[in-house]
Formats: structure tokens, sequence, C-alpha cells
């Protein structure tokens, strides 16, 4: 049976085909996701901001790009991925508020993008596609067995599209 | 000061001056509108930032917000939330005119920045006076989206130290014989570093 999991705020999942993983309403959040077409499995994680700073008191690892991206590769490796086969996609880091954007300082969004694409850098997994930045959120519904994400958005003319 | 020390009294008495605060506003918004505004009695949650979404009524639902900064003697974050129709309502009922489409122009948008400005002051004005502080909004800002995506900037800001966010909210609805429901929904939420500045004040206005 097929099976469709939600990954909420600052959480990751993992699953195999047949399957769906889904997030509603990425604004600033970064969404990544996994994917190694062999196995037909992958992950899906919701982060918000780009890793913990010294000091932070958080019990929350998967909130943060940096931990959420080092556990989720863990898991799928536990389960069986090998991390040679696995290609990365990012959604999200949208600006909602024009007003808050100043033009000297990298907004949030920008900085969880930033911090994504060198941590793939440093464990080498190549990033295949993104849809990244912007005004306007993003829903994601990532096909296991296809490995194509889906992202729909209420703004853009509703544009839905494949990735 | 983190929000799990608060005790069952610290949270009544947000309650008693987000009611104070959200008269004041409501006021404030029946003038505007010409129209009875009702109060919900406020509710005071401590949640978890991931169910943070799902409590202003899911993530994908189309929404208006508008956020302010409080600055001041404290800091924290205003957000109003109006859903999609309710907006629409509100802005047709103030500027006069009939329906646009689905998008909101400049026009529109300003109008609703200035009811969240409007009602952020009248707010903050009124729970300023009770607790001797001085609390001012910041410039409103606008976004319509996904009610997840509207939202997660503030919740990345309040997950800069901590899990948890504190959520005064009081539901509103404008109501006019035989014309649509208005409904929104106001959120404070106080900065985990400005809670002992609150808690002592309310402490002392008793």
């Amino acid at each position: 049976m097929s099976q469709k999991e939600r990954v909420g705020i600052s959480e990751y999942k993992t699953l195999s085909s047949p399957g769906m993983l889904i997030t509603y309403g990425l604004g600033s959040c970064l969404g990544i996701i996994f994917y190694d077409a062999e196995s037909q499995s992958g992950g899906m994680a919701h982060t918000l901001l780009p890793q913990p700073r010294p000091g932070m008191v958080s019990e929350c690892k998967t909130k943060f790009v940096t931990t959420a991206i080092e556990m989720m590769l863990a898991d799928l490796i536990t389960k069986g991925c090998r991390q040679k086969n696995l290609v990365a996609k990012l959604f999200g880091g949208a600006n909602m508020f024009a007003e808050l954007q100043t033009v000297d300082k990298e907004s949030i969004g920008q900085r969880n993008i930033r911090v994504a694409k060198e941590t793939l850098v440093t464990i080498g997994i190549p990033l295949v596609a993104e849809d990244t930045g912007g005004s306007f959120g993003r829903t994601l519904e990532f096909d296991l067995t296809t490995g194509q994400v889906l992202v729909r958005s209420v703004r853009e003319n509703k544009r839905e599209k494949y990735f | 000061m983190t929000f799990t020390k608060l005790t069952e009294e610290h949270l009544d008495a947000l309650r008693e001056i987000s009611n104070v605060g959200m008269g004041n506003a409501a006021t404030a918004l029946s003038q505007m509108v010409a129209d009875t505004v009702e109060l919900h009695v406020p509710s005071v949650t401590l949640a978890n930032i991931v169910d943070v979404p799902d409590l202003i009524g899911g993530p994908e639902q189309v929404v208006v917000g508008i956020t302010m900064r409080i600055q001041g003697d404290a800091c924290g974050t205003i957000l109003l939330v109006f859903p999609d129709q309710s907006a629409h309502r509100l802005v047709n009922q103030l500027l006069g005119r009939a329906d646009y489409g689905p998008r909101f122009d400049e026009m529109a948008e300003s109008t609703l920045k200035e009811v969240g400005n409007i009602l952020a002051s009248s707010y903050l004005g009124a729970m300023g006076n009770l607790l001797n502080l001085m609390l001012i909004p910041s410039i409103p800002a606008f976004s319509h989206d996904m009610a997840g995506a509207v939202i997660d900037y503030l919740l990345i800001e309040l997950s800069e130290t901590g899990d948890q966010a504190l959520m005064i909210e009081t539901e509103f609805q404008g109501r006019r014989p035989g014309a649509d429901v208005i409904a929104g929904r106001f959120f404070l939420l106080p900065d985990p570093a400005s809670l002992k500045v609150l808690i002592d004040a309310i402490g002392a206005a008793h």
C-alpha cells in the first residue's frame, strides 16, 4: 500500500517506494530532499535555521540545516541507501515579507540556502534540482517511486511544477 | 526566564492584560468598520514551534498576515491573521468598493497594513498604560500566502532561542446585520528575553 507521510516543521522523514513525503507551506524554511533512484528511497527535511549557534539551547537538532542533513544521511545509509547514489534537491528559502528585506544583509532564507549548498559540497552529494528564493510559499510532494517533487504555490498564478 | 517557568498565575495575568489590550483594539476596529466587533476570550498557549502552523488553522490555508515588531521596554512580535475572504471583505468595506479580484492591489495592501498598525497601537497602548511600559509597534509588513509560509519567519526568530512559542491569541469578528462576517486572529508572541520584564510589570501593577 502506498504511504503518504507529512513532514512537519523541524522534522525529517525517510521513506521507500511506493510512497509520498509531503510538507506544507514552506516560506523562509528550507525543504531538503535526498533521493536514491536505485533503491527508490529517500528523505525530506523541513528546516528552520542554518546551524546551531554556540550556547543555543535546543533539544531539537532536526530544525537546523546542517544537523538535519547529517541525521537524514545517516538514517538513509542505515536503511540501505548508498551515499554515492544519493542526489539532493532544495526548495523554499523565500522572503515572505518584502518590507523586512534589507539590501545589505543576507535574509534568513538566503542563509538557509547557502549553508545547505555548502554542506552538500562538503559531503559530496550533488544538487540536481532547486526551486529556491522568491517571495512565495511552497508545498512539496515528493514521490519516492519517480524521485520527482511537485512544488505547489498559491501565488505565482497557482503554479504547479515538477523538479 | 524561559517559557517553561511560567506558572498558571502568570498565564492568567497575561490573559487578563491581553483582554484589556484587545478590548481597546476592538473599539478601534469597530469605529473603522462601523460595526459591532465581537471578541472571544483570549487564550494563552505555550506550544512547541512545530505545532504552531496547525494551531493557527493549518499550513495550507490562504491568509493575509500583517506583522509588526514590538519595541520599547519589552520586545516581541505581533501577528494579525485574516483568512483570505475576510481580508477582502474588510478592504472592500473600508474603501467602499466592489470586489476587484483575488489579488490585493497596492491600495488594499496598504489599507490592511494600516488596520494592523491601528490595532497594534491601540492594543499596546492599553497594555503599556496598565503595566507602565513603553511599547511601540514597528512599521507593519504584509504577506498574502499559505499560512505556514506566512508565519515561518516568526517561528524562525523564536527558534533562535528555544523550541517553544508563547502565543497570546484573541479571535475577533466584525458583524453587520445582513453582511458577511469578517473574522481575524490577533497574536502576541513575546520574546523569551522580554518575558521577565512583562511578568515583573504585571506583578507591580497588581
